[in-house]
């Protein structure tokens, strides 16, 4: 299987913005499709990586808009660890989801046993926003901490489980282990996985923040985790054959390209001012 | 003592040294992102009023900053150092030569797109406090900020190498491989972890008594308003990072590279010279030895590990409390308890 530019311009075209941004402009639709695509990806460990890094990119961002969500009362340090928070869920249910894959085997070419490791999460997570808002128990009292954290483990469960299997080329568990954790792979992904989820809201963080503006960056890390996923992949070898690498290089590129671009030029043009140089405004 | 032995120590020496230098330019690369030292005051310095001409580097916290360089240039010097042993089995070590840097590159190359993010996206939150983009303090930023990222991440990926499964310490020793479990991203990944704390925690004097505070013994005692004068005015025209930069290098940097690399010094010192006194390195061809020997040894060396590293804990904890003891005798109580 070599490169499939079809599914290079759909998800370009997909997320594009056309005047301003057309990502899906409410939480919970955006939670819902993106879910929905991550979900439908992950239980095919047979596609080329190309399609799973659709997904992951999908995953991440829906991860990113839970932390924004979360964070979004005012927590300032605590961006990264919420995100890095979602990705120790999400290492942690993608090992029970790969595990109950193995357990659960698969239905020709569909693997059930994966959301195991998602609902999980989505469990724990819950329980985890409940515990910490409870009055009782720690009283955080934090808005939508518990759909958020639950939202976080199951993005985060989703987007390791896609990149485990980009690296490893399916999800068998012995697999996985081999290939993406003894190698110790398992670090690029956690961290830039995670950088996706914690790091445009982190980036973007102040009172004039805007919700696509933010998004875009955490397409564009994906895209970068892509790019370094595809070299990983070429020597790990895939089931497709060179190609797999090669094409994942290649479409992470383009994906990084296009959204750092407009990121940039959506930034400097909507800040105070873009100046080539100038002095401080003095003070009266 | 056989050679082997004594290369080994050799190596430990070795790896602290690249440890202070890693942890010297992560302290100095975080000065000129404002990633560490001055970043409470750019954040909020534009809020307070106070626009200035830094750069915002907010990428998530120096540890976690660090680890995700560090996990880059592992992650890709790995992939190279794959591909190309098989070509030179006999050197492998020529190999890593030219993996390393190139990894490291591509990390800078990371570091760079997402330090640019950082600023711009922080910069462009701040639109209603009238804080502009100054492309000249973008561009300008950018190449310290590899060039120092990169000195730091070259040291830390090559200290991973010396200690991974693929590197000397696991091949190199004849006969005697010390089997070193962790993979390159992995050692990578947790030792630019730690670079990044020790890099946060230590040495951060731009904030502290050195020049903010400069009037006041020890450094207490101003408002949080006043704080974002900091990033205003240098002593010759309009401060930028680049400045700090120069200001840090005198003592803010080899203080936190040397806190660095004693750590990685006492803590490696007292695990080889704990395995020496257990008996498990004077006898290194142990694979010969029956197994119950073996473990004996290790347990042994494990043992002698953790007393030397209370002896060296105990000595560090005294030596401070006399220093400071004198201190406060030298120049009184701290102003503001």
């Amino acid at each position: 299987m070599t490169v499939t530019p079809a599914v290079e311009e759909e998800v370009v075209v997909a997320a594009k913005p056309k005047k301003g941004f057309t990502f899906p402009g409410d939480e919970t639709n955006l939670g819902i499709i993106a879910g929905v695509i991550a979900t439908i990806i992950v239980l095919i460990p047979g596609l080329p990586a190309v399609i799973k890094a659709v997904g992951m990119i999908f995953a991440f961002l829906w991860g990113m808009d839970s932390v924004r969500k979360t964070s979004k009362y005012g927590l300032g340090t605590g961006v990264p660890s919420i995100g890095v928070l979602a990705t120790g869920y999400g290492i942690i249910g993608a090992l029970v989801g790969a595990a109950c894959a193995h357990v659960v085997g698969s239905i020709g070419p569909v693997a059930p046993g994966v959301l195991g490791g998602v609902v999980l999460m989505a469990i724990v997570g819950y329980l985890s926003g409940v515990f910490s808002n409870h009055e009782k128990i720690i009283g955080m009292k934090i808005p939508k901490l518990e759909r958020g954290m639950m939202e976080l483990g199951m993005a985060g469960t989703i987007g390791i489980l896609l990149e485990f299997s980009i690296v490893a080329g399916s999800l068998d568990f012995g697999l996985v282990v081999e290939k993406a954790i003894s190698s110790g792979l398992v670090a690029i992904m956690f961290i830039l996985g995670g950088m996706s989820m914690f790091h445009p809201y982190n980036a973007c963080l102040g009172p004039d923040e805007r919700r696509e503006r933010t998004m875009m960056v955490s397409v564009e890390i994906s895209g970068l985790l892509s790019v370094i996923l595809g070299i990983a992949l070429l020597v790990m070898g895939s089931p497709w054959g060179i190609g797999d690498g090669i094409s994942l290089i290649i479409f992470g590129a383009l994906v990084w390209l296009v959204f750092y671009r407009r990121f940039i030029q959506a930034c400097m043009k909507e800040c105070y001012a873009t100046v080539g140089t100038g002095l401080i405004k003095t003070l009266g | 003592m056989p050679i082997e032995v004594v290369l080994l120590f050799a190596w430990m020496l070795v790896i602290a040294f690249l440890a202070f230098i890693a942890c010297t330019f992560e302290d100095l690369e975080s000065d000129t992102g404002s990633q560490s030292n001055p970043n409470s005051q750019v954040q909020l310095a534009a809020q307070v009023g106070q626009v200035n001409r830094f750069f915002n580097k907010a990428i998530s916290g120096e540890p976690l900053s660090n680890a995700m360089y560090s996990a880059t240039a592992g992650t890709v010097a790995w992939v190279l150092l794959q591909k190309f042993e098989p070509l030179v089995p006999d050197a492998k070590w020529k190999v890593a030569i030219l993996a390393i840097p190139l990894g490291v590159l591509a990390a800078a190359m990371v570091h760079v797109i997402f330090a640019t993010t950082a600023h711009c996206g922080r910069t462009a939150a701040q639109k209603r406090f009238e804080q502009p983009i100054y492309l000249d303090v973008l561009y300008g930023h950018l190449l310290p900020i590899a060039t120092h990222g990169f000195m730091t991440t070259f040291c830390i990926t090559s200290i991973a190498y010396i200690q991974s499964n693929i590197g000397y310490l696991a091949f190199g020793l004849e006969n005697h491989p010390l089997n070193h479990p962790f993979a390159l991203p992995l050692l990578c990944f947790i030792w630019g972890i730690t670079v990044g704390s020790i890099g946060s925690s230590t040495g951060d004097i731009h904030y502290g008594t050195e020049r903010e505070f400069q009037d006041r013994p020890f450094g207490e005692g101003k408002r949080v308003v006043y704080h974002g004068k900091i990033t205003r005015y240098a002593d010759c025209g309009i401060r930028t990072q680049r400045d700090i930069v120069g200001f840090c290098a005198k003592f803010g940097g080899p203080c936190t590279g040397l806190t660095f690399g004693l750590i990685i010094l006492f803590e490696n010192y007292r695990t080889l010279v704990g395995m020496r006194l257990g008996g498990f390195l004077s006898a290194l061809p142990a694979i010969t030895r029956p197994e119950e020997m073996f473990i004996l040894a290790g347990d042994l060396a494990a043992i002698w590990g953790i007393v030397v590293g209370l002896l060296i804990g105990i000595a560090l904890t005294a030596g401070n409390m006399v220093l400071v003891k004198w201190l406060r005798k030298r120049y009184g109580p701290f102003v503001g308890v």
